[in-house]
């Protein structure tokens, strides 16, 4: 026999050696450490405090992200609220209010704006925040190397003739016939103000409230508190970290056993769960943020008015915000920003009206009519809804649901009806989103010429009592004769932990991400 | 348990200690084809990325980005380029490593991956190490009181858990340990991805047992299926009626033949835990391959892609080399034969008789 020395009980007793070394490591891995929940009482001190480490856990499904402070991708946004600061920042009421910014002016006619910063101000490498540095962050944003996703948003900006003034001042252009009276609201989501050293890999630093420690794309990021931050006193945490979860019910259960203190932007259906869960605080804000079906002007069936408006009278909006938002939104009358100080409030709200609707639209020569909502998953259900309700009326609407990147693909202007929504704005930021004549995703292609004079002078109008008729008028004629129907707003929700501090209710969304306001009752 | 009665072959003759074993030829033959069957999967997985629908520059960029920034990130990208050139490089690239960038994160792919293996191959070695020993306990202890009524229960919960789904399992887990009756253990694996796994043992105890309850009834049923199937053997009552004691029986004669489906059985466990052990990774959010793979597909971010599926491909080429190899050697037959085959269909075989998924 020419076998090697090898045997079958040999490689056995072998395999069983190794086996059981294994297991033994197993078991010994397995002892367990454990983390209890940490014990709350309800506190009704609301003075914050100082130091100690919060853990937010945020929602990233799929995509790792970035930290890129003009570019931000998936939880890069996120990110990005305790990595820079701005040259202004939002108030609780959706308002622009300066930050790093001490003084800006919008020039009587709308055509320029010029931001003086702080004095004193530091970026978190040391360096001091000058005007070059403002130029530089603007350049970058609106730069088509970087492809920013949100350039846009600046895209009124002359970005070929910005004027430095002295070290901290800064005068910006509009390009020719356009205004930046919106340019405060526009910029501030985006404008993180970043060294002209700056790398959004290599060089990551900015002037937010937290310095970055530590980043794992699609796991966490890690932060230390800026000592230099220029609000005195904030932040008042040591250290933060922001957590990625996959999942909603992994994230939930994170929350329930204390291992995070935060979860921004919680679901309806997991809300229910962390109110009857005792430590746990849900603090839900009625934001403006809009939810609406984009009715196409380009598309035949649509470019009669009267087809237009019956969609509008069939919309159950109530219906619509009780089973496609479960009840945590409010209904609405078609036009967005009601919390602007310009917004037309006697302008009445919609009925729901059916019998109105099929009179129109037997008007129009358009019963029975059928047409497809095309919709993401974000919109599925209010697409699904509005289906059944134009049903009852003969309509046949048909829902194609689409994955995200071929939602918003090229074809995304050309859909007869598609599901849309922005967060909340101005009146002047979300026309410049939705149907302004420069909108950045006119999917409605709603072109009105004296609508689009109106917006063009608002958006140059920083006298906000002069602007105030010029909006009045513009709502009258999306309200009469739009392609927006505009049926809700929705409820956000942010949860913590019963020791947590800092976390208020807002009409944005923005209540999980003010790290800065973050502090923890046990410490100190 | 094998030793205590094995007398290890005296080899006096030098020339049996130097010859090449009779399989050697057989191993190489299926190194190579392993080796081109890697090299086939290349191009499976550099053609399919291609082929996935809509566009890896716009579903970067999200909703509001204008079709120019979108132009430039594809150049950029070299999205543009004809695709048997962006192979080429891709081939020379991934020979040595280099896969390039996430699309989706800006960093080195294989540096992502080489995190997300680390944790998967953590919990697949834990898994396995506590499955494969107790399996071989349970399925031996269970066929040899077969059909008594400890055999009938424990065949009943075995099927109890088989049918029960992971998540369900996870869940239920969850709630017991480390939510509201006995809170001892994290609710998530949380993994600091500074540190090595190994260092924060009680986040992986979770998610080992629930892999654990998932994978032992099959093993189980699968060693037990064996055992019986040899115990009934011609060879085996002959060797009892010659009045071999039943300890020498069970241990010298019928576990070492059940083995060759148990290996089966583990290889295809260790497969299916490579391919990342998704309902874990989503319910205790544990950072593992297939998770990533998952958020790479969504996000079109091809670099990750491909360094995920080329190394899941080769490891499940090795993982079915080496259950082939230990088959081979465990089969006397296949060991001294010069052209050892496994019989097409027989790994199937042998999943079936395990009552396998």
């Amino acid at each position: 026999m020419t076998s090697p020395p090898f045997t079958r009980r040999g490689l056995i007793l072998g395999s069983a050696l190794a086996g059981g070394a294994a297991i033994g490591g197993g078991l010994w891995l397995a002892r367990g450490s454990g983390t209890a929940p940490i014990a709350t009482t309800a506190q009704t001190d609301d003075t914050p405090r100082r130091g100690g480490l919060i853990r937010v856990g945020t929602i990233e499904a799929t995509q790792s992200g970035n930290l890129d402070a003009h570019a931000p991708l998936g939880a890069g946004i996120i990110r990005g609220w305790a990595l820079y600061a701005k040259l202004w920042e939002w108030t609780h009421d959706c308002a622009p209010r300066l930050a790093l910014a001490e003084e800006s002016e919008t020039s009587a006619d709308g055509t320029s704006l010029t931001v003086r910063l702080r004095r004193g101000l530091e970026f978190h490498h040391g360096k001091s925040i000058t005007a070059d540095d403002v130029i530089f962050s603007i350049r970058r944003l609106s730069d088509p190397a970087v492809a920013s996703p949100y350039a846009a948003l600046v895209s009124p900006v002359d970005r070929d003739r910005i004027e430095r003034l002295d070290d901290l001042t800064v005068r910006l252009h509009a390009k020719p016939g356009q205004g930046l009276v919106a340019l405060p609201e526009t910029w501030i989501s985006f404008g993180g103000i970043v060294p002209t050293d700056y790398h959004p890999v290599t060089n990551v630093v900015g002037a937010g409230p937290f310095r970055l420690e530590s980043f794992v794309p699609g796991q966490r990021a890690t932060f230390r508190r800026f000592e230099n931050y220029y609000k005195p006193g904030q932040p008042y945490i040591d250290a933060l970290e922001i957590i990625e979860f996959g999942d909603q019910t992994a994230r939930a259960h994170a929350l329930i056993a204390g291992q995070i203190d935060v979860a921004d932007l919680v679901p309806s259906e997991q809300a229910q769960l962390l109110r009857a869960t005792p430590g746990v605080a849900v603090v839900v804000s009625p934001t403006n943020n809009v939810q609406s079906l984009d009715i196409n002007l380009d598309h035949p069936q649509f470019q009669d008015v009267r087809v237009r408006q019956a969609l509008r009278l069939l919309a159950d909006r109530q219906d619509l915000v009780n089973r496609a938002l479960r009840g945590e939104g409010r209904v609405a009358n078609d036009l967005y920003a009601p919390h602007d100080p310009t917004y037309n409030h006697a302008i009445a709200q919609r009925p729901h009206d059916p019998d109105q609707a099929r009179f129109l639209l037997k008007q129009a020569g358009a019963e029975g009519l059928a047409a497809e909502i095309t919709t993401n998953n974000a919109g599925a259900a209010a697409a699904l809804v509005f289906a059944e309700q134009a049903k009852q009326a003969g309509l046949s609407l048909t829902v194609k649901k689409l994955d995200d990147a071929s939602f918003n693909g090229p074809q995304k202007n050309q859909r007869a009806i598609s599901t849309g929504g922005i967060p909340s704005r101005g009146f002047l930021a979300s026309a410049l989103h939705y149907d302004a004549p420069t909108a950045t995703s006119n999917r409605t292609n709603f072109r009105d010429p004296r609508f689009g004079e109106l917006l063009t002078a608002a958006l140059k109008e920083p006298d906000i009592t002069k602007r105030t008729p010029l909006v009045h008028e513009a709502q009258q004629i999306q309200h009469e004769r739009g392609g927006l129907l505009i049926w809700g707003f929705n409820h956000v929700r942010a949860a913590a932990r019963a020791n947590i501090g800092g976390l208020a209710s807002e009409l944005t969304q923005f209540a999980g991400w003010r790290f800065d306001d973050l502090w923890r009752r046990e410490v100190g | 348990m094998t030793a205590s009665d094995s007398t290890a072959p005296v080899l006096t003759d030098t020339r049996a200690a130097w010859s090449v074993p009779a399989w050697l030829p057989w191993l190489l033959r299926r190194l190579l084809v392993g080796l081109a069957t890697v090299f086939a999967i290349t191009i499976i997985v550099f053609a399919a990325t291609q082929a996935l629908p809509s566009d890896p520059a716009r579903v970067i960029l999200g909703p509001e980005a204008t079709e120019q920034a979108v132009a430039v990130l594809r150049g950029q990208l070299g999205l543009d380029r004809p695709l048997p050139i962006q192979y080429a490089h891709w081939l020379g690239d991934a020979l040595r490593l280099d896969f390039g960038r996430s699309l989706d994160s800006d960093v080195e792919a294989v540096a992502i991956v080489r995190d997300r293996f680390g944790n998967s191959l953590v919990l697949m070695l834990l898994v396995l190490a506590v499955t494969v020993p107790l399996s071989l306990l349970l399925g031996v202890a269970l066929a040899v009181r077969r059909d008594s009524r400890l055999d009938r229960i424990a065949m009943a919960g075995l099927i109890l858990f088989k049918a029960l789904p992971g998540f369900i399992l996870a869940i239920g887990l969850i709630l017991i340990f480390a939510t509201n009756i006995l809170p001892v253990l994290p609710a998530v694996s949380l993994l600091d991805p500074q540190r090595s796994p190994l260092a924060q043992p009680s986040y992986l105890v979770l998610p080992t047992v629930t892999l654990v309850l998932s994978i032992l009834p099959f093993l189980v049923r699968l060693v037990r299926a064996g055992v019986i199937e040899v115990l009934e053997a011609d060879y085996v009552a002959a060797a009892r009626l010659r009045g071999l004691s039943e300890r020498r029986l069970l241990w010298r004669h019928a576990v070492p033949n059940a083995l060759v489906p148990t290996v089966q059985g583990i290889a295809m466990t260790a497969r299916v835990l490579l391919g990342g052990a998704v309902i874990v990774e989503v319910v205790f959010s544990y950072p593992g391959l297939g998770s990533a793979l998952n958020s790479a597909i969504e996000m079109r971010d091809i670099p990750v892609i491909q360094a995920i599926t080329l190394l899941q491909a080769a490891l499940v080429v090795l993982v079915n080399l080496v259950a082939d190899i230990a088959t081979v050697l465990l089969t006397p037959r296949l060991r001294t034969a010069a052209r050892p085959t496994l019989k097409p269909g027989s790994r199937a075989a042998w999943k079936l008789s395990g009552g396998g998924t």
